[in-house]
């Protein structure tokens, strides 16, 4: 069977060779398949080199050929759930990743902590919620100054003004400056925590009462400690950023 | 401050009053308004929303006598008082 593998017997040849896998099993080589294997014909691939390979597993032989198909499903199927569960990662990393980015570039957070006076104007007490505020009043252990609050609580809602007095009196008879810092407990709150003036005209951001954290806060304690200052100096702003 | 701040917490700068420190009353000319707020607070078992009078007063006081940059009174947040001093909350 010279003849087959001339160029021009392709197409007799393969006619001749459906043929001879119906009707004449005696012509056909041993070992030869019967669906067809293009690799086997050389000159079939050789005569179409344009041709596209059929899309599909590579080999005919059906069981490399089923491997194949479940290979390539089974690539498929990694791939969708790599995807999948990239998209369920996304989604749950979006939320840290978006307060973040909030925090860097300061956007929304001027709504939750503003404290312009405009804002005062226009905020409404939230009636419902009774906070108590207490006060400590404290002094570096230099400084002799007497300093106290002259109210130990006061009930205030988010969204109204307080005032609340503190006394100080220096007992020497040298003058001293002081300087204070202030400290809210618990911390988170402290950011709806807006002192308009010292000592002491503040109101609690309304926001306070939409912060799900602070649900159960109802207490909340200023603390001032008194320094004695340097003449000339600057203190810088206290924070990280 | 932002100590012990983790990834996700917020952070958020700390920030100084308003419109910084009361000037020091010297002079006590004030003190009458800062005793009636603190005996209506007493009386009223430390509600500030009671005394909100006494407060708007104080603050009034305080302004009047160059003791506070003057400010219109809804910026202190006593709008509902300007209008009626009987329109109690």
């Amino acid at each position: 069977m010279g003849g087959l593998w001339h160029p021009g017997w392709r197409r007799i040849v393969f006619c001749g060779w459906s043929w001879s896998h119906l009707g004449s099993p005696a012509r056909a080589r041993p070992g030869w398949n019967g669906t067809g294997d293009a690799e086997r014909l050389g000159t079939w691939k050789r005569m179409n080199p344009a041709a596209q390979p059929p899309p599909g597993p590579k080999s005919k032989n059906p069981f490399t050929r089923a491997q194949d198909w479940r290979r390539r499903r089974r690539n498929k199927m990694v791939l969708t759930y790599v995807a999948a569960a990239r998209r369920l990662g996304a989604s749950y990393a979006a939320v840290p990743l978006y307060r973040l980015y909030c925090q860097t570039t300061g956007l929304g957070r001027s709504a939750v902590a503003g404290h312009a006076s405009d804002q005062i104007e226009n905020m409404v007490p939230v009636k419902d919620r009774i906070i108590k505020v207490t006060f400590n009043a404290g002094v570096h252990a230099s400084l002799q100054w007497n300093f106290r609050p002259q109210q130990t609580e006061i009930y205030v809602v988010p969204g109204e003004t307080a005032l609340a007095f503190y006394k100080a009196k220096n007992p020497t008879d040298k003058p001293v400056i002081g300087i204070s810092t202030y400290n809210v407990v618990p911390f988170e709150a402290g950011q709806y925590f807006n002192k308009i003036q010292c000592f002491l005209f503040f109101y609690i951001d309304p926001e306070f009462a939409e912060d799900p954290k602070m649900v159960n806060v109802d207490l909340i304690t200023l603390s001032y400690t008194f320094f004695e200052a340097k003449e000339g100096y600057k203190l810088p702003v206290p924070g990280y950023n | 401050m932002s100590t012990a701040m983790n990834f996700g917490t917020k952070s958020f700068q700390p920030r100084p009053p308003d419109k910084g420190s009361f000037p020091l009353d010297h002079f006590g000319e004030c003190k009458s308004f800062k005793d009636k707020f603190m005996k209506c607070l007493r009386d009223n078992n430390f509600e500030n929303a009671l005394c909100r009078i006494q407060s708007k007063e104080y603050l009034e006081c305080r302004m009047n006598r160059q003791l506070m940059a003057q400010e219109p009174l809804e910026k202190l947040g006593f709008g509902d008082l300007i209008d009626g001093k009987s329109e109690k909350k």
